[in-house]
């Protein structure tokens, strides 16, 4: 592996990341600067992976850097086939396969991180999903007004080519894995609490999973986690 | 189930009027299952084991330790396949040596429990010793959420030991300097999961029979051994609003077991299978080679205990004299 990721200055302020998908409010935040760093074999040391870093990084190759990229790894795990594992703080997807292996795809997580633990189950999938900006948004965002009774599916949705909603039981999380229109973002921490992936990967995934797959949240905003 | 054991006690009139009604005939015999896989493992052995040796009809139902102590106590449950000590030691002395209402099987199957870490976390990260918790420099690296300060999962919110481990982190004073998680099993092991495949550090709760010690290189944190003197646990079920002032145990846990116990009136009602609970004679390996069949291989905990007693034929038998 190329490089490794970290994530490091990030802060939870609020009671939850709430998704934009879904329309919910995102409370206030006192959110340190997110950042993410990666390792670079070449200079072995750990360096910034900003916004801009990103953007310079995918104009001159087309693609995230190594670590982000959809492989199969090493996993061992008591985990059946089929599993997700999201790990926010390292910003990876795993899709557990047979042989102790797995599927990793890179991710952006929210700028708060994704706010919870715990395990939920794919509820229900949907190709090129429709995006209704939240109330909030509409309200300050002039771009967002337009749509906000609904952007059509399509290359500039923000929920980009698939979504995958994850329920807890038979209720909604307002958590959803989704693709997006801009790749240069996986990585980082940019969203509003969802798990953002690049179309490719979430076409991918989404081609994978079955509707009612075990999902496992790891500890990364576990501060928030019932009971701590 | 109370109307289930009602009938069991009732007579037959009783039984056909239920059965006419669709309940169905009630089992001989109900083993409560705890939530974890060996215990699954071992409370379906019970159940398979003692229908064939015995021909019996009993039910296996998943509940947690309490509720299977109450059921013990009651009449409700006849079995508990696995209860830990030190753990559990207020919930035995209530039950086994005050009410006398719980009896423990003579033979034990030894255990340890503590914090474990993976071997890169001691080895490349220096976490070898509790004491090193307490040095924020040292559990930076723990860190998974960007606040600094690093995170061990204690265990599950429902354990009996996680009250516990609360209780060492704030008398070994690493409850200051790292945050301590609770969240269910199947979280903290994708987590131990996790931090192994990106050889990335972790410490976490632990305990032994258990299957991560065969996924995963393990290695438990040194601390000092166990005094009997320095442990003074309350339990919340005990005192809800003061039990962690007034515990304290800056001492590792004492050499651990676990025992099958089943309820007082079921011996006298059945000896044959008091007899048969208190031969069973599962050794640690066992325990894990359970524990490793039903998580990692995802064997059905029923079937598993049916291939278990079809293979061990001599052991049965030997229960069952």
């Amino acid at each position: 592996m190329a490089f490794l990721s970290q994530s490091r200055g990030r802060a939870f302020g609020m009671k939850m990341a709430a998704c934009l998908a879904l329309g919910v409010a995102v409370f206030a935040t006192l959110a340190y600067a997110a950042g993410t760093q990666i390792f670079d074999p070449k200079t072995r040391k750990w360096v910034e992976y900003d916004r801009k870093k990103a953007r310079s990084y995918y104009a001159a190759h087309q693609q995230v850097p190594e670590a982000f990229r959809r492989q199969i790894v090493k996993f061992r795990t008591a985990e059946k086939p089929g599993t997700i594992i999201i790990d926010g703080n390292q910003h990876f997807l795993y899709l557990v396969q047979p042989g102790f292996t797995a599927i990793r795809y890179g991710i952006g997580v929210g700028r708060d991180g994704f706010g919870w633990a715990g395990i939920v189950k794919v509820g229900r999938t949907a190709e090129w999903p429709t995006w209704t900006p939240p109330a909030e948004m509409v309200a300050r965002d002039p771009n967002a007004r337009k749509w906000a009774g609904g952007q059509p599916g399509g290359p500039d949705n923000p929920l980009g080519a698939r979504a995958l909603y994850l329920y807890q039981g038979d209720q909604d999380t307002i958590y959803r894995i989704h693709g997006t229109p801009e790749p240069w973002t996986i990585g980082l921490d940019v969203s509003s609490g969802c798990i953002r992936m690049n179309n490719d990967d979430v076409t991918d995934l989404h081609s994978r999973v079955a509707v009612g797959a075990k999902v496992i949240v790891l500890m990364q905003g576990a501060s928030l986690y019932k009971g701590v | 189930m109370v109307g289930k054991r009602l009938l069991r006690r009732s007579g037959v009139a009783l039984v056909s009027l239920m059965t006419f009604c669709g309940t169905g005939f009630a089992a001989d015999l109900v083993v409560g299952m705890p939530n974890w896989p060996s215990g699954q493992a071992s409370a379906n052995i019970i159940k398979y084991g003692i229908e064939k040796k015995l021909g019996l009809d009993v039910e296996v139902r998943e509940m947690g330790t309490l509720i299977i102590f109450a059921g013990l106590d009651s009449g409700d449950v006849d079995v508990h396949p696995e209860v830990w000590q030190p753990n559990l030691d207020s919930v035995v002395k209530k039950y086994v040596d005050e009410r006398k209402s719980v009896q423990l099987s003579p033979k034990k199957v030894t255990a340890t429990q503590g914090l474990c870490a993976t071997r890169e976390t001691t080895e490349k990260f220096g976490i070898k010793d509790v004491a090193d918790l307490k040095d924020p420099m040292k559990t930076s690296v723990l860190d998974t959420d960007g606040d600094g300060q690093g995170e061990v999962w204690i265990g599950a919110e429902t354990w009996s030991s996680t009250p516990i481990e609360r209780i060492r982190a704030r008398s070994y004073g690493y409850a200051e300097t790292v945050k301590l998680l609770e969240m269910p099993e199947d979280v903290g092991m994708a987590a131990v999961d996790a931090a192994a495949a990106t050889n990335t550090p972790m410490v976490f709760y632990c305990y032994s029979p258990h299957h991560v010690f065969n996924l995963h290189e393990i290695v438990e944190l040194t601390e000092p051994e166990h005094d009997q003197a320095k442990w003074n646990i309350v339990l919340p079920a005990e005192d809800p609003a003061n039990w962690l002032s007034k515990s304290s145990a800056p001492v590792a846990w004492a050499p651990s077991h676990f025992q099958i116990a089943f309820a007082t009136k079921t011996s006298e009602r059945l000896p044959k299978v008091a007899s048969f609970l208190s031969n069973i004679d599962f050794t640690p390996e066992e325990i894990t080679e359970m524990s490793y069949a039903l998580e990692v291989e995802r064997q059905d905990p029923a079937a598993y205990a049916q291939q278990w007693i079809a293979k061990h034929a001599d052991r049965l038998e030997a229960w069952s004299k």
